[in-house]
């Protein structure tokens, strides 16, 4: 009834892309016909993974090593991506880590690594985007938060901090590229079925599934759906707004 | 002292600044004159002045660092001379008027805010800065 989303052929760019939500983002954007470049930090062997998967369906994914944390890594993969496609249409800051611990027992390093990758990392490779975005004059940039920031778990408060710094990078940011009829939105994520949420609904059990109104866990494609919506045409009325995909997080 | 920019020099990139001022401001080239003023004549704001710093250093190749003119403005006058929280000062003011020999006299306002500085800028100003990045990037 919708029809097209307008994504086919659309250079997409989404960090944090071998595994997790991460991964059903870019493998949504490759269904809708976008070519799709991802970055991974480390795991070269998933990455291989996501980008034959993709390939063998006849789809475009290219995965790219690189650190968020290095602003010339970041620079390095957007003139490549622009080089290969010509342009970026959207950008998707999904990369992202946890080190959960109380805040005394938080050591330095628990601290800066969060907010290092969590934040530094999504300045670095939205700074190296943003100019091609600008001089295209379009671009969708969709950010990937939590509910954490808003509604942290204990042991939460470095990442807490980090997201809360991701929704209010979101507005200004959504503020400051108006004019040029960019985009800037986020997804803020329940818990979801990741290896990286694991130890937390492990942790919580039954008493983290009554505080959700659907009663259950999320699946990285529904955040993906969600993010694929902010980054098509039918978002383009919508910005500096934070989605939350949480099943109806704590709200009984 | 850096070496003056001629009027042969600057004719020799303005066809091409003034094209590619005219794209980022979704301009008629034929109203961006030597002479126009960005943010005044053309309806510029600062984010189209990111544009044309961007499509520059992609059409000429070039690096145009952030602030480079400001820097280059104030030369050997020290930081606290140059400004008081922001503002220019007299001596500041001075330096600037010299720099930006093609802005008109009466644009300088005393006690400017150093961020309004780009406001003065004209057609001639984006000439000189990609000749400048030109000759630091060949040197």
């Amino acid at each position: 009834m919708l029809g097209d989303s307008g994504l086919s052929g659309k250079s997409v760019i989404v960090t944090g892309g071998s595994r997790g939500i991460g991964r059903a983002i870019v493998q949504a954007f490759a269904a809708e016909g976008a070519a799709v470049t991802f970055l991974y930090r480390a795991d070269r062997a998933a990455a291989d993974e996501v980008a034959a998967q993709i390939q063998a369906c006849g789809q475009s994914a290219f995965g790219e090593q690189a650190d968020v944390r290095d602003p010339a890594a970041c620079a390095a993969v957007v003139e490549r991506t622009v080089a290969r496609h010509g342009r970026i249409d959207v950008l998707v800051n999904n990369s992202a880590v946890i080190r959960d611990n109380l805040l005394p027992w938080l050591e330095p390093a628990d601290v800066g690594a969060v907010l290092e990758t969590n934040v530094t990392g999504v300045f670095n490779i939205t700074r190296a985007v943003v100019p091609h975005m600008i001089t295209q004059r379009s671009g969708k940039i969709v950010n990937i938060s939590s509910v954490a920031a808003e509604m942290a778990g204990r042991g939460q408060t470095n990442y807490a901090a980090s997201k809360g710094a991701v929704n209010a990078f979101t507005k200004a940011l959504a503020v400051e590229l108006a004019p040029r009829k960019i985009t800037v939105n986020a997804v803020a994520p329940g818990l979801i079925e990741t290896t990286m949420s694991k130890p937390i609904r492990d942790a919580a059990g039954e008493q983290a599934l009554a505080r959700i109104l659907l009663r259950r866990y999320g699946q990285p494609i529904e955040v993906a759906y969600a993010v694929v919506f902010l980054a098509s045409r039918f978002a383009d009325y919508i910005t500096g707004q934070i989605i939350y995909v949480d099943g109806g997080f704590k709200m009984e | 002292m850096p070496v003056a920019i001629s009027k042969e020099e600057i004719q020799a990139v303005y066809p091409q600044v003034a094209r590619v001022i005219a794209e980022a401001l979704a301009r008629d080239p034929a109203e961006v004159r030597l002479s126009s003023r960005l943010f005044a004549d053309l309806e510029a704001e600062s984010i189209d002045l990111l544009d044309m710093v961007f499509r520059l250093e992609r059409e000429f190749k070039i690096q145009i660092p952030r602030g480079r003119i400001v820097e280059d403005a104030r030369g050997d006058l020290p930081q606290a001379q140059f400004e008081t929280a922001g503002v220019l000062t007299e001596a500041g003011l001075a330096r600037l008027r010299e720099y930006l020999s093609e802005v008109p006299a009466q644009s300088f306002r005393p006690h400017m805010n150093l961020a309004d500085v780009p406001t003065l800028f004209t057609v001639e100003t984006m000439c000189k800065m990609v000749i400048r990045a030109m000759r630091a990037g060949g040197a």
